[in-house]
């Protein structure tokens, strides 16, 4: 386990490092010349100064050769230090923290929302494979991967925040502004998690382990639960870890319809303000996480199955 | 002795088997197995053995089902039993173990646990002392370091190693009855002899009956009391295993034991029955096996064989024959 995480760690590094390189470069391939654009971000004024773009160029380097800044920044992007945002002036570090804890509230509760209502209805579908109910889930699982986040969120807004007026219509303070956007964003992975989970237990149905137990005197919801989620959760648990790496790097179109200060909104507004030290952070940050999520997705799994060693040793 | 009178630990009528309503997997199975007995089900792959051990206990996999006939376990009717009254039967009065052991235990949950779940369902066990009595029924039925490997996981385990497990795991419920499905088949034969040995050993200690369904007649006259034949769904003959093996009546069971290789030890070439087993979408008139037969009324045109299903004659004390050959 240790020699697996340390390899883990070494991966990330490397793809960190490799990632990073990708992500500084991203300024040189638009035609935006960082001098000017950080000038322009500071004072409204169109005219610009040619001698002053020249002496900022100097003072930040940018008149190196592009290897030399390439690791100067990299020595700082491992310190943490991914800069000041162009816009806000701040450091693009704490806001891309601050971001991604709110985009990780939000996907974690539109995950497990979806995990445990597609546990149940996956396996239950399994059952019944085949007959109404089975076919109506798969029905509605298909209705949910092809309504589109943009049209179900207004529709909901108009109908629970302008309408009833149960909810609030957008923001970020508190569970009741988590409810509405977790419920747009938890639908398509919610048809995903069931219809894995489903087909994960028509083959747990089918396995000898299940007609052993049966053959000990569990009932068939007995050896499901004692014998069959667990087998039958492993691929949903896969799944699982793309969605939250994936949903961690921000839903756009929810946290703009929403108003919520996460990572979509974050690059979403970065890319608009032309804000290059913003994107550069958020890019690293977020292929950081998915790393890390799958690391410890492949941890869970081991756990969960133990003819897979984790570490890749032989036992 | 055992009273004639004795409810039977099982007793089997009339059964059919079909898939759905049309085809007919298994034909009026009537078998019977005493306290204590061991009765082996013999016949090719594909004669209906592992769907009849199956409907036993009612856990045919669907479309199969049973469309007639009924079952009993020690005189408790296992046929159109609620959920309940099955989930208490199958366990406690009745254990099964099957043909790939390592396949059948839970690659996720410990060996120790699967081993005390009768205990757990039937014996109102707390889960330490299921645990701890799974510990001595591995011992028990020779597993090394026992506590151990209670621990560990079906991956872990040979597949000698996995039927022993199963074998506690079927035993742990103190059952009557256990059904055996192709025990040895998938193992090494110097495993096959421990694991026989152990069946054999068990059956005396606890009184168990036995249901030893195989296609292997060398292990037939060292375990069973009285041989059942299957032939495409349906018994051909059935008698004490003596009988059956040095007198066997029924074309099929003849040529069977011809095949087998314990026959021939001294050499020569080993024999085949020509032809092959139906399935059972195929319909045959008369006896199942006539195009298979190698007796001269078979062979003749226009036979009953090929038009009458046969009846059983009874061609000595509890030896019955399913031919229009077979004379009393």
């Amino acid at each position: 386990m240790e020699r697996f995480l340390l390899k883990r760690a070494i991966v990330l590094v490397v793809t960190l490092t490799l990632v990073s390189f990708l992500a500084f470069l991203v300024p040189w391939l638009g035609d935006t010349d960082p001098a000017r654009a950080i000038i322009r971000s500071r004072v409204a004024d169109l005219a610009l100064d040619s001698a002053a773009v020249e002496a900022l160029r100097i003072r930040l380097g940018l008149d190196q050769p592009l290897l030399h800044q390439f690791f100067a920044w990299l020595g700082r992007v491992f310190q943490g230090d991914l800069g000041l945002s162009f816009t806000s002036r701040l450091p693009v570090a704490d806001q891309i923290l601050r971001a991604i804890g709110v985009s990780a509230t939000l996907a974690l509760s539109a995950l497990l929302l979806a995990l445990a209502i597609a546990l149940p209805v996956g396996t239950l579908a399994a059952v019944h494979q085949g007959r109404r109910f089975d076919g109506i889930v798969t029905f509605i699982a298909q209705g949910f991967v092809s309504i589109p986040e943009y049209w179900l969120a207004p529709v909901l807004v108009l109908l629970f925040a302008v309408e009833l007026g149960w909810l609030p219509s957008a923001g970020w303070s508190g569970f009741e502004t988590l409810i509405l956007p977790a419920a747009v964003l938890c639908l398509r992975p919610l048809a995903y998690f069931s219809q894995v989970m489903r087909a994960s237990m028509i083959d747990v149905l089918h396995a000898n382990y299940i007609l052993a137990a049966r053959s000990r005197g569990l009932g068939l919801a007995g050896a499901l639960v004692r014998h069959g989620l667990r087998n039958g959760i492993q691929p949903v648990l896969t799944v699982f870890a793309l969605w939250l790496a994936g949903l961690l790097g921000g839903s756009v179109v929810v946290e703009v319809i929403f108003a919520i200060p996460g990572m979509g909104r974050l690059i979403y507004s970065a890319v608009i303000n032309n804000d290059m030290p913003m994107l550069q952070g958020s890019i690293i940050c977020i292929v950081g996480l998915a790393i890390i999520i799958n690391t410890a997705a492949d941890v869970l799994y081991g756990v969960l199955n133990p003819t897979v060693t984790v570490s890749g040793d032989a036992r | 002795m055992i009273s004639p009178d004795e409810t039977p630990c099982l007793k089997v009528e009339n059964l059919d088997i079909s898939i759905g309503d049309t085809i007919a997997v298994a034909r009026g199975i009537n078998l019977e197995i005493r306290r204590g007995e061991t009765v082996a089900l013999v016949g090719e792959s594909g004669s209906g053995k592992t769907v009849t051990a199956l409907s036993l206990i009612d856990l045919l996999p669907p479309p199969l089902r049973v469309t007639r006939g009924t079952v009993s376990i020690c005189g408790q009717k296992i046929t159109d039993a609620t959920p309940d009254v099955l989930n208490r039967i199958r366990g406690n009065r009745v254990g099964m173990i099957f043909q790939q052991p390592s396949s059948m235990l839970d690659p996720s949950c410990r060996v120790g646990r699967q081993v005390g779940e009768a205990l757990r369902l039937h014996k109102r066990a707390s889960r330490g002392e299921a645990f701890e009595r799974a510990i001595e029924l591995l011992r028990e039925v020779g597993i090394p370091e026992a506590g151990r490997r209670a621990r560990s996981f079906a991956h872990q385990l040979s597949g000698g190693m996995a039927q022993r497990v199963m074998i506690a795991a079927a035993l742990s419920g103190d059952p009557d009855l256990l059904i055996a499905d192709e025990p040895t088949t998938a193992l090494d034969v110097t495993v096959q002899a421990q694991i026989l040995g152990l069946l054999e050993r068990e059956r005396k200690q606890r009184t168990l009956s036995i249901l030893l369904i195989t296609h292997d007649l060398s292990i037939v006259s060292a375990m069973a009391d009285r041989v059942v034949v299957m032939y495409a769904g349906s018994i051909v003959e059935e008698g004490p295993v003596a009988a059956i093996m040095q007198a066997p009546q029924h074309p099929y069971t003849k040529a069977l034991i011809d095949c087998s290789l314990m026959r021939k030890a001294g050499g020569g070439d080993l024999e085949s029955i020509p032809g092959t087993i139906p399935s059972p979408a195929q319909s045959i008139p008369g006896c199942r096996f006539h195009p298979r037969c190698p007796h001269a009324l078979a062979r003749r045109e226009g036979s009953v064989c090929a038009s009458d299903e046969p009846t059983a004659t009874r061609t000595a004390e509890g030896h019955l024959v399913h031919c229009w050959a077979a004379e009393p």
